[in-house]
């Protein structure tokens, strides 16, 4: 390198040749950089769609996220009624919450510039501060890019061919990493337990599975429900319907994972070991229960461990009520029902069986001896079909038809079926009666859609090729010469709407048709029957539409008395209601007796 | 080739081995060992580049866990080097002898773990400033607590509420205390 | 020379700084006779508040480690994670890997030209670079919705696809990139300034430059071959052609040229892996991140940055928390120990000029 290095001074002179180009640098605010369609800007959430899950609060790493009450917004059955607010001098832009948003309500937005001298200022509620942002969505996750798993884990089931050969239950249950792998995918928000009748710990016992932790499940699952495995298989499963999952997918499958989780303690002594309740010492009071269904179960058990001495009345020669008599066996094995009642009668519940109240024992005589008295003796009277000949041998009511059947009591369906009904009770004697060999048709009176019956028993119903007749009105059953049934008229049905509601079904003239059948099963609803009440009783027992009228404690009108289950006026005549029945009456007669 | 790397270790020191992957292995030795092989693997075998040090709390266990990984530029090999010593009394053989960079990890590591190492040169205080506290990186010094009783917090935030409980006390469902270190954290 | 010796301390406010820190100089004249790197400026803590926090939390945090090159952390991490839980990565997802990390690496290139220049009073160039700079980063902010950090590469794949017509502005950009490298190059390496600035200055021996812990453009000055990228191929690199350039010297000189021969190469792994983009899913999706554990093990993986090697050493104990997560960054050697040894003998006007040289990152170090 010479002294003066020449080439070395003049290169860098080149740069000059940018004199007079036109800058890369934008004039703002005349002129506005264009913003990528993907940029991480400020939030904007839909209030409306925002389910308040709270999910983005819990994935922010810098704790920017809030979850408030706002004015206006209402916590409802699937809405926690808060919403998100977030403070922007901790957020880092990272847009995890819009990845984690079940219901897809939070995304970000192309703006990005804000400037004020009051840090306040950046304490927003997206959504409720920059309303106009909605038009500028970016950043944002639909199903494919979501961190959610909004695919369930599907349930292993017997083959359609082989379910109708026997009562052996249709659904095999998760295996131990199948259900690992569904409770991983719930969020842990809550907002199952609130449309859950009991308050069931759902987050709580699905992170413990989630956890490998299936003692401490059970043990949280017994906390307030002591039917669980019950639930776990047949329960209706409401907390599903509000599942945040469920906004964009498929709810985590609540019911599965109970059933999981319960089946893991594989006898009543396994139970007692894993739950190991504190029993409280023997107090002087005496509480009686009639009916050995699920609400007075429930009570029975909750006040054994609450130290009272309970004895329960059951008029049949098995406990359950309509979970032993009125469920199939394919859905819920003896077996099940045995071991969850044996439990039971190990903390010390006593069950007088085959004794029926108003002719084995007075109604009068348990109330007199008792502090308490818990009623949950369900609707044990079917509606008949309302039509000529429904009184013809070989018309059957579902309970009946059921109770019958899972007696193990021989039942003479002869080769064609018709059942007629739309609830989970018409489904399962359809399906009853296929594994009793015969061939069945469905008879509704509105579209499939429209059937209140679980979906899934619906699907399970066609695969074991029960035919439904959709839109159809039974008028008439038709009789042989010996007063058997012999066909069943019906008439086709139109759907149609009236100043909103749900559309009527108006039967179309002359469109009668006659099906042959060898039996018609009518699944059409039940009735209470209060016969066991002494007449003084009833004149004092306040009724609605043939219901018993209780309070929120399930007190009745008469002194000491709680009921609860199917015959009360409540929500919905399930299960899990009646268990929630016998948990509050429990709560409420302990605070009478005790002194809360 | 990781075999014969393992067995010559093997060979002439005292300590267990495996092939973790085709590029990495891991070798765990006593502690009083670990000076040795590593200066056996830097002048004996080649691998003269030290990559990294680390440590790992195992707060459980009442060890720390310390990481050597040596790196050889031919065979482009990598050797993990565990060892654990007692979190009780963590003394460490210092190395900055055989690596001079190892001084700069050796320093951190005695102000964020608490490990000594003696004769080590250099300034007490490499990251932190006047720290008072427990060292930081030791699992059981909780940052969180640290910050919410150092510093203040900004008002303005004080209308959150916990989303599960908002349902409860809705619900009136009752948690017992056996269930509450499941809910969402 | 004056036989009286003082104390300098050059930062942590420095504009020559590559960040906040501080090194603490013993100087006699103006040559300096011992140095001492003080850090503890940037400490955030990191590695302490990722045990907190679950593993795809962590990712948000762990771009920060180093400001001016956020990706390779990114890439790393997810790499150790999918190491440990034996994740596979889509081949879609790979090449996309690839070229963020190549753009990763130009962008870091031209912000060092900005340092590199400005450092030996040569600003002109510092303004383009920065500007074209901008230019990568507009391709980032399409990708991935931000411009620095970009959070876009976690465990399983990446986080998003490429946007409709990202692929066509990625070659647009490429080529006029590699137009503006003739521009540079007649603005800093043919200039008189910079050769006699960086000339035999800030020399690392040969000999010595692995055992002190060189990794990176340093190291390939001393003439070693060692990039990461052929060593432990990952991602796409064992698909595509590229040469590591190396040059003699050991000096800022040597090193400027290495990074100056990179950025080609860069540019064309970038149009071979555009070319050669594989379809399907550029993502194998992890479960609910808030319950997704790891199994227990731990990985030591290894990225090649701007700055050289970066590793992390990833413990899991099996939970939904990363037990240990330990960076190594380039600048944990290059800006301590390797630094104290280079700078005696030094000017003091050259010490920036040195530590621009070395891709000193402070937040690297202290994290």
């Amino acid at each position: 390198m010479s002294i003066i290095d020449l080439k070395g001074i003049l290169t860098p002179m080149t740069a000059l040749k940018q004199i007079g180009k036109q800058p890369h640098t934008i004039s703002f605010p005349d002129e506005q950089k264009d913003i990528s369609p993907r940029y991480r800007g400020f939030h904007y959430n839909d209030l409306e769609q925002c389910i308040g899950c709270g999910n983005c609060a819990t994935i922010c790493m810098n704790e920017a996220i809030d979850m408030i009450a706002l004015a206006g917004i209402e916590g409802q059955a699937g809405d926690s009624g808060l919403r998100p607010q977030i403070d922007y001098g901790r957020c880092c832009y990272c847009a995890l919450c819009v990845d984690v948003c079940p219901s897809g309500s939070l995304n970000m937005t192309q703006d990005f510039i804000k400037v004020s001298p009051d840090p306040f200022d950046f304490l927003m509620v997206p959504g409720k501060d920059n309303p106009e942002a909605k038009e500028k969505l970016s950043f944002t996750a639909d199903l494919d890019t979501s961190l959610n798993v909004f695919d369930r884990v599907p349930m292993r089931e017997l083959d359609p061919e082989e379910r109708v050969k026997s009562f052996a239950e249709v659904f095999l249950g998760y295996n131990e990493e199948e259900a690992r792998i569904e409770a991983s995918r719930c969020i842990s928000c809550g907002l199952c337990t609130e449309n859950c009748p009991v308050h069931m710990h759902i987050p709580e016992y699905i992170n413990a599975i989630a956890k490998a932790d299936d003692e401490a499940a059970i043990k949280i699952i017994y906390d307030n429900n002591d039917l669980p495995e019950m639930c776990g298989k047949v329960c209706t499963r409401r907390c599903e319907d509000v599942c945040a999952l469920q906004v964009r997918g498929e709810a985590v499958a609540i019911r599965w994972l109970k059933r999981y989780a319960t089946e893991r303690a594989e006898n009543a002594d396994m139970i007692a070991e894993i739950v190991n309740p504190e029993i409280r010492e023997p107090n002087q009071y005496k509480v009686g229960i009639i009916g050995a269904g699920p609400g007075g179960l429930t009570a029975a058990y909750y006040l054994a461990l609450r130290g009272y001495n309970v004895t329960v009345y059951e008029a049949h020669k098995d406990p359950g009520g309509m979970i032993m008599y009125g469920i199939p066996k394919y859905r819920l094995p003896y077996e099940s029902i045995q071991k969850q009642v044996d439990y039971m009668k190990k903390v010390g519940v006593k069950i007088h069986f085959n004794t029926v109240v108003g002719k084995d024992i007075s109604f009068d005589e348990i109330y007199n001896n008792s502090d308490a008295v818990f009623m949950a003796v369900g609707l044990q009277d079917a509606w008949n079909l309302g039509i000529e000949n429904d009184d013809a041998k070989g018309v059957w009511s579902a309970i009946n038809f059921l109770g019958k059947v899972n007696s193990g009591e021989p039942v003479d369906i002869g080769k064609r079926v018709v059942v007629v009904g739309g609830g989970d009770v018409s489904i399962d004697c359809s399906r009853v009666s296929r594994r009793l060999g015969a061939e069945v048709y469905q008879s509704y009176r509105r579209r499939i859609q429209d059937m209140p019956a679980d979906l899934e028993e619906i699907e399970g119903a066609e695969a074991e090729g029960v035919h439904i007749m959709p839109q159809t009105i039974p008028t008439r059953v038709i009789k042989d010469e010996n007063g058997k049934v012999k066909g069943l008229e019906y008439v086709r049905a139109e759907m149609i709407s009236e100043g909103g509601g749900r559309p009527r079904p108006k039967p179309i003239e002359g469109s009668e048709t006659i099906i042959e059948c060898d039996a018609v099963i009518a699944a059409i609803g039940q009735k209470a029957d209060y016969s066991l009440l002494p007449e003084h009783i009833l004149a004092k027992l306040e009724m609605q539409k043939n219901k018993i009228v209780v309070d929120e404690n399930r007190k009745t009108s008469i002194p000491k008395l709680f009921a609860g289950g199917d015959a009360v006026v409540s929500g919905r005549n399930d299960a899990i209601s009646a268990i929630a029945d016998g948990y509050a009456a429990t709560k409420a007669i302990d605070a009478m007796l005790m002194g809360s | 080739m990781q075999e014969n790397i393992l067995n010559q270790l093997k060979k002439v020191f005292k300590i267990d081995g495996e092939i973790k992957t085709p590029m990495r292995i891991k070798i765990v030795a006593d502690k009083d060992l670990v000076s040795s092989i590593l200066l056996y693997l830097k002048n004996q075998m080649g691998f003269i580049h030290l990559n990294h040090m680390s440590c790992v709390d195992w707060i459980e266990d009442n060890k720390f866990e310390l990481v050597y990984i040596v790196w050889h530029p031919e065979q482009k090999q990598t050797v993990l080097v565990h060892t654990f010593i007692d979190r009780n009394n963590p003394v460490m053989e210092n190395i900055d002898t055989i690596w001079d960079q190892a001084n700069t990890y050796e320093r951190e590591m005695r102000e964020m773990y608490g490990i000594e190492f003696p004769g080590l040169i250099g300034a007490k205080e490499f990251i932190l400033e006047d720290w008072q506290e427990m060292p930081p990186m030791r699992r059981d010094f909780d940052t969180k607590k640290y910050a919410q009783e150092t510093y203040e917090t900004r008002p303005g935030r004080e209308n959150a509420r916990d989303v599960r409980e908002e349902l409860m006390k809705r619900s009136g469902e009752e948690l017992p205390d056996f269930a509450k270190k499941y809910s969402r954290d | 020379m004056l036989e009286k010796e003082t104390t300098l301390y050059l930062g942590p406010q420095h504009p020559g700084i590559t960040g906040n820190m501080m090194i603490k100089l013993k100087v006699k004249g103006d040559v300096v006779t011992q140095a001492e790197t003080h850090v503890g400026y940037l400490h955030r803590a990191f590695e302490k508040l990722i045990e907190g926090r679950n593993w795809l939390q962590s990712f948000t945090l762990l771009c920060r480690f180093c400001v001016p090159e956020p990706d390779p952390m990114e890439l790393t991490y997810a790499r150790a994670v999918e190491q440990i839980e034996g994740r596979e990565v889509p081949p879609r997802a790979k090449y996309i890997r690839t070229i963020v990390a190549e753009l990763a690496r130009i962008q870091s290139f031209l912000l060092w030209y900005g340092g590199q220049s400005g450092s030996s009073g040569l600003y002109t160039l510092g303004q383009w670079s920065v500007g074209d700079r901008n230019y990568i980063l507009d391709l980032f902010e399409d990708l991935t919705g931000a411009r620095i950090y970009h959070m876009y590469m976690w465990p399983g794949g990446v986080r998003r696809d490429l946007p409709e017509g990202w692929v066509d502005k990625a070659y647009k950009t490429m080529d006029y990139l590699e137009k503006r490298l003739d521009d540079y190059n007649k603005l800093l390496f043919d200039n008189a300034i910079f050769q006699k600035r960086a000339q035999g200055v800030g020399i690392i021996p040969k000999d010595k430059a692995i055992e002190w812990g060189v990794v990176g453009a340093p190291l390939r000055g001393t003439g070693i071959k060692h990039d990461v990228r052929i060593d432990e191929p990952y991602e796409a690199y064992s698909d595509l052609d590229f040469v590591v350039p190396t040059y003699e010297g050991g000096d800022v000189w040597a090193r400027a040229l290495v990074r100056r021969d990179e950025i080609k190469q860069s540019i064309s792994i970038i149009r071979q892996a555009l070319d050669k983009m594989p379809g399907g899913s550029y993502y194998n999706r992890i479960p609910n991140p808030m319950k997704w554990t790891v199994p227990a093990g731990e990985a030591w993986v290894k990225t090649e940055s701007v700055r050289g090697e970066i590793g992390f050493y990833v413990v899991s104990d099996g939970s939904n928390k990363p037990r240990r997560v330990h960076l190594k960054g380039a600048a944990y050697t290059h800006g301590v120990s390797v630094l104290e040894k280079i700078l005696p003998g030094q000017n003091i006007a050259d010490v920036s000029f040195i530590l621009n040289s070395l891709g000193v990152c402070p937040p690297e170090i202290e994290r």
